[in-house]
């Protein structure tokens, strides 16, 4: 235990004691030192160093060289580079100093345990300069005496270490201060040199790690000049009109140097430089006259120079400096043409003459006026026409002929040879053939074949063809020698061109040959818009009009038309480009159809808008083949059926059409001949008041079937015969009734029956079958007897049966008649069913006339109208029919007297209506 | 003149010469623009006549042409070393006086000052082709300046320029004439070759 804290505590003084081994005076030693301190070495190169402990170190402990360890920042270096030189010294070694890093450390193992810092050093690794090679030089002239030289140099690679660069340079017997770069590593200017003495320049190079000096360059800076441009560059045209004369001052003295130039020239808006012989300028000088130049054009100068032994550097081109040469005659007459319009006058043409202004380095100047001169060839010895003109067209009328007209432009130095453009008469002459045209270049190259005769030269007519303008004719000519050219014009792509060649002879014109080009084709701009024209079944004819000449942008070769169902695939069909319709066929038949059209030109096509269509469900003819045999069919069914029934109408007439009994001979007549007479004429109307009959049905009842009546079907009888007599005396009060008045028709029918006393012995029995109007009760149905045999036993049996039921319902009973009359509406009134009754109709006007008598003759009748509201309805309607003299009183007397006229039989007023008819 | 007959020598002597007489004529015209812009900074007459300045040699010389090569070489050795002491001592003085003031005039006289260092040259190695050696400056240099006022400084230095200005064409003529092929050097120049 003792021990374990006599070493804790030992370590720590030790600790203390490397750390602080001495402090006297405030400075504080280490316990050792590297040997070397902060050394720069030589990237790759090998290293050793060495720590050195203090010897007053080994005093507090064991500390010896053995215990070293060496660090490079914290990595540990290997012990096999370690050397124990003796006990305090240790060196370390490394072959590659790449491997080193800062900071190298020397440490102590204080017994094996704890490490400890005795001493570090930075080391910094780099390179050696290299010599610095490819050293240049030379003088640039700034000012008339003051001649900078610049050296510059490759500097070599780079050292990782500071390297300072110095261009050193001497004459023989003198040495200058060295030029020290500024910012850089590789040039230096040197503020003045002197000429004339060879100088030795040369740089030097040194770092840390060593010097290094570029090979030295011996030179007169002379010789080395780059001199200043001339300057005050001037132009002056001279007497010639080809000639400027230059002037300039040099800034470099001719005791310093003697110079040689090069002047360059160029035409203002060209961009290709001429240059003066270099051997024409050779020499010092200040002044040189440029020759050969065009008249009345504008140059622009510029001129350099350098050391006249062509020892040194060329200047910089001075500033451009322009000037204008005086003017010449114009060297040709201007290109004519003509353009004749014949077409007012078949005597007289009228002439477009137009010319080209001259190309600048032809007018020589400018031109003031055109001289023009016509003369008639046919007429030799009328004097030619002259005209004076500032524009370059002129439009003269002529009398048809040949004329040669003569073109001059002028200048201010003089006139220009003529231009000779003849008209003949007529362009009688041979034609070009072939003409054809061919974009190249960005540009329409026209060719033609030559006639087999000696051609003058060609004039190359064009015009821009277009919807939305004018054809704007061009021109120009051609040597007679060529069969070919370019149009010199602002051709543009995607346009239609005109082109015309004519030939021109020294005696004549040959007639214009055209051709249609384009210097560039596109898609067209738009497709064309397609409908049709006609639509069938199965067939769809298409029209469409052809796209503008703007609108094809290049030859439309061809359209193809597309056409499809909504689901169905799209059927495309090539039509030629001259056609402006197709029909489609084999479409199918009422089927909408999408349809589009593409018209193509060499570069692609572009389509039109859709169209559609819906093709017919029948064909032409269709409808009619189907139609016509229907109807003939029909037509002898028809006939057949007549024919059948014409054949069997005893057997129709039989089941449809039954006899009817006349009920004028009904012995039933005979059996009441009491009722009056007069109310036989009771309207048809109220005889068949609208009830609630919804079916009638008719039976027949065989003579001698009595037997089969029911009771029930003899009620109404019944009733009527009790009504009647309880308004025994008041006959015509049944008469008055309204036209529910089943009493009166009870009556009437007993006024039939009389009539019915003489007719067959069949009775028909009609079953009248009632329905109440919605809720309201059913009115009991009637049957009537067409038996020829008396009801009296059956009637009178009913009545007994049928008093105490009818009345105690109080139902309005009604009988009808099958008369095939659909009588439905059980609530509208008899009243209503007479106003809808024209008064045309004679019957029903008749049936008025019978109940306004009865209504006036009988008073009673109120009596039993108020018990009911409908008669009493059709008696104000009455009233007010009488009173608005609806049917004139004359009329209803008249037909009263008619029907009085009348048998005395059952005949409803249907009859001659189309109605029933008794048979 | 040994060494003169190999055609290196030959070749060296006819460069030193060609560039000497340039050298003469670009001093001259130096010469002539420090001149004036002396007279106007140092506030002098440019027609004020100044009368021969102790220890400036005289460009003149009255057999000229008798003279020979290697005389003709030594004169102007020495008067150059003269030159070369006198604007050196101008430089020094005009620094004094103008400061850096008058940058311009200064790098003017350095600039005439290093040409007429080179000249100087040129002449030592054409004397060492002539197989004579160049002199030695030790007691060829002018005399102490003496102690002058500030005005007397100042047309001193315009003795000197206006003098080096004179020994630049006598210079450029002297060349000339060694430049002329043949052992002649002593001949006199013909007329058109004078500058």
């Amino acid at each position: 235990m003792f021990s374990a804290w006599n070493w804790v505590a030992h370590d720590l003084y030790l600790l203390l004691n490397i750390c602080f081994l001495e402090v006297s005076g405030g400075l504080v030693q280490s316990c050792g030192h590297i040997i070397p301190e902060s050394p720069v070495l030589a990237l790759g190169s090998n290293f050793t160093a060495l720590c050195i402990l203090n010897e007053s170190c080994l005093d507090f402990g064991n500390i010896y060289a053995n215990q070293i360890i060496w660090k490079i920042k914290n990595r540990v270096v290997p012990k096999e580079q370690y050397r124990e030189i003796n006990r305090t010294v240790s060196s370390v070694t490394f072959n590659d100093t790449s491997s080193l890093a800062t900071p190298l450390t020397c440490n102590i193992l204080a017994d094996g345990q704890i490490e400890q810092n005795i001493y570090g050093i930075t080391v910094t690794i780099g390179l050696p300069p290299e010599k610095p090679k490819n050293l240049s030089c030379i003088v640039h002239q700034v000012s008339k005496l003051t001649y900078p030289m610049t050296c510059t140099w490759n500097p070599g690679r780079h050292t990782f270490l500071d390297t300072h660069f110095r261009l050193k340079y001497r004459w023989p017997q003198e040495n200058f201060p060295d030029c020290i770069p500024k910012d850089v590593n590789n040039s230096c200017t040197i503020t003045d040199v002197q000429f004339f003495v060879n100088l030795e320049v040369w740089v030097e190079a040194a770092n840390a790690l060593g010097k290094a000096e570029s090979d030295p360059l011996v030179l007169d800076p002379i010789e080395i000049v780059k001199p200043l441009s001339p300057h005050n560059l001037s132009v002056n045209s001279g007497i010639l009109p080809t000639v400027l004369k230059l002037s300039w001052e040099n800034r470099i003295s001719a005791a310093v140097m003697k110079l040689k130039f090069n002047i360059r020239y160029r035409i203002t808006g060209d961009t290709n430089w001429m240059q003066v012989p270099p051997e024409d300028t050779a020499s010092p000088r200040t002044s040189f006259s440029v020759q050969g130049l065009r008249p009345y054009t504008e140059y622009v100068f510029s001129i350099r120079c350098m050391k006249e032994d062509g020892v040194g550097y060329w200047s910089d081109w001075s500033e451009e400096k322009t000037g204008v040469t005086t003017e010449d005659k114009p060297t040709k007459g201007p290109p004519i043409w003509r353009i004749i319009d014949a077409s007012r006058s078949p005597a007289s043409w009228t002439v477009h003459l137009m010319w080209k202004a001259l190309e600048p380095f032809e007018a020589n100047g400018v031109i003031l006026q055109y001289e023009v001169t016509v003369r008639a060839k046919s007429s030799l010895s009328s004097p030619p026409e002259k005209y004076s003109v500032n524009t370059t067209n002129l439009t003269l009328k002529l009398p048809n002929g040949t004329y040669e007209v003569t073109v001059i432009a002028r200048n201010r130095v003089g006139a220009s040879p003529p231009s000779v453009l003849l008209i003949p008469a007529s362009n009688s002459k041979a034609p070009v053939k072939n003409v054809r045209t061919l974009p190249k270049d960005g540009k329409l190259w026209v060719g033609w074949t030559a006639p087999n005769s000696y051609v003058l030269k060609y004039v190359i007519e064009w015009c821009l063809v277009s919807n939305s303008s004018d054809c704007i004719t061009e021109w120009q000519n051609e040597p007679g020698n060529v069969q070919g050219t370019y149009l010199k014009g602002d051709i543009k792509p995607f346009k239609c061109y005109l082109i015309t060649v004519y030939p021109l002879y020294a005696d004549g014109q040959g007639s214009g040959q055209s051709v249609k080009a384009y210097l560039q084709q596109d898609r067209p701009s738009k497709g064309p818009t397609v409908q049709t024209k006609k639509v069938g079944k199965a067939e769809a004819v298409l029209t469409w009009n052809h796209l503008t000449v703007d609108e094809q942008n290049g030859f439309i070769r061809s359209y193809t038309i597309f056409y499809k169902t909504i689901d169905g695939n799209e059927t495309a069909v090539t039509v030629d480009p001259s056609k402006t319709e197709y029909t489609l066929s084999s479409l199918t038949s009422d089927t909408l159809y999408t349809v589009r059209m593409m018209a193509y030109t060499d570069e692609g096509g572009r389509s039109g808008p859709d169209f559609t269509f819906t093709t017919q469900k029948f064909g032409k003819g269709e409808i009619e083949a189907i139609v016509v045999p229907v109807c003939l069919a029909f037509l002898l069914i028809v006939l057949l059926g007549v024919l059948f029934c014409f054949n069997k109408r005893d057997l129709i007439k039989k089941h449809i059409w039954p006899i009817v009994p006349d009920p004028s001979k009904s012995n039933i007549a005979q059996w009441s001949p009491q009722v009056p007479a007069k109310h036989n004429f009771s309207s048809k109307d109220q005889m068949y008041p609208e009830g609630s009959f919804t079916d009638v049905s008719v039976v027949e009842i065989e003579a001698d079937d009595k037997k089969s009546f029911s009771e029930q079907d003899l009620k109404p009888f019944d009733l009527l015969k009790k009504e009647k007599s309880t308004s025994e005396g008041h006959s015509s009060g049944i008469g008055g009734s309204s036209c529910m008045s089943s009493p009166r028709q009870s009556v009437s029918d007993s006024d039939e029956g009389e009539a019915t006393q003489n007719t067959s012995s069949t009775v028909q029995y009609s079953t009248v079958v009632l329905n109440g109007y919605r809720d309201q009760t059913p009115v009991q149905v009637f049957s009537r007897s067409e038996s020829t045999q008396p009801l009296l036993d059956s009637e009178e049996r009913s009545e007994d049966h049928a008093g105490g039921g009818d009345s105690a319902t109080q139902r309005q009973q009604y009988f009808k008649r099958n008369g095939g009359q659909d009588e439905t509406n059980t609530d509208r009134p008899c009243f209503e069913r007479t106003k809808q009754i024209t008064p045309a109709n004679e019957g029903d006007l008749v049936g008025f006339a019978q109940l306004q008598i009865s209504g006036q003759s009988s008073q009673p009748l109120g009596i039993e109208l108020e018990k009911n509201t409908q008669e009493a309805a059709l008696s104000d309607v009455l009233q007010t029919s009488t009173e608005g003299q609806t049917v004139r009183p004359e009329t209803v007397e008249g037909s009263l007297l008619s029907v009085d006229e009348m048998p005395k039989s059952y005949l409803p007023q249907t009859v001659r209506q189309g109605g029933y008819m008794p048979q | 003149m040994a060494a003169a007959d190999s055609p290196s020598a030959a070749l060296r002597r006819r460069d030193l010469c060609s560039r000497g007489i340039r050298l003469a004529g670009k001093m001259r015209s130096d010469v002539i623009d420090l001149l004036d812009t002396y007279v106007e900074r140092q506030g002098l007459d440019a027609s004020a006549s100044v009368a021969a300045v102790e220890g400036v040699p005289a460009a003149a010389a009255e057999r000229w042409d008798e003279q020979t090569g290697t005389q003709r070489l030594l004169d102007n050795l020495a008067a150059y070393r003269a030159f070369r002491a006198l604007l050196a001592q101008m430089l020094e003085e005009q620094r004094e006086q103008l400061g850096e003031a008058d940058a311009a005039l200064g790098r003017a006289l350095a600039a005439v000052l290093l040409q007429v260092s080179a000249f100087a040259y040129h002449l030592e190695e054409l004397l060492r082709l002539e197989s004579r050696g160049p002199p030695s400056e030790e007691g060829a240099g002018p005399p102490p300046p003496p102690h002058l006022g500030l005005f007397e400084r100042k047309l001193r230095g315009l003795g000197v320029l206006r003098e080096l200005a004179q020994w630049a064409v006598r210079s450029a003529r002297d060349l000339r004439q060694l430049a002329k092929p043949g052992p002649g050097s002593s001949s006199a120049p013909s007329p058109a070759e004078s500058p």
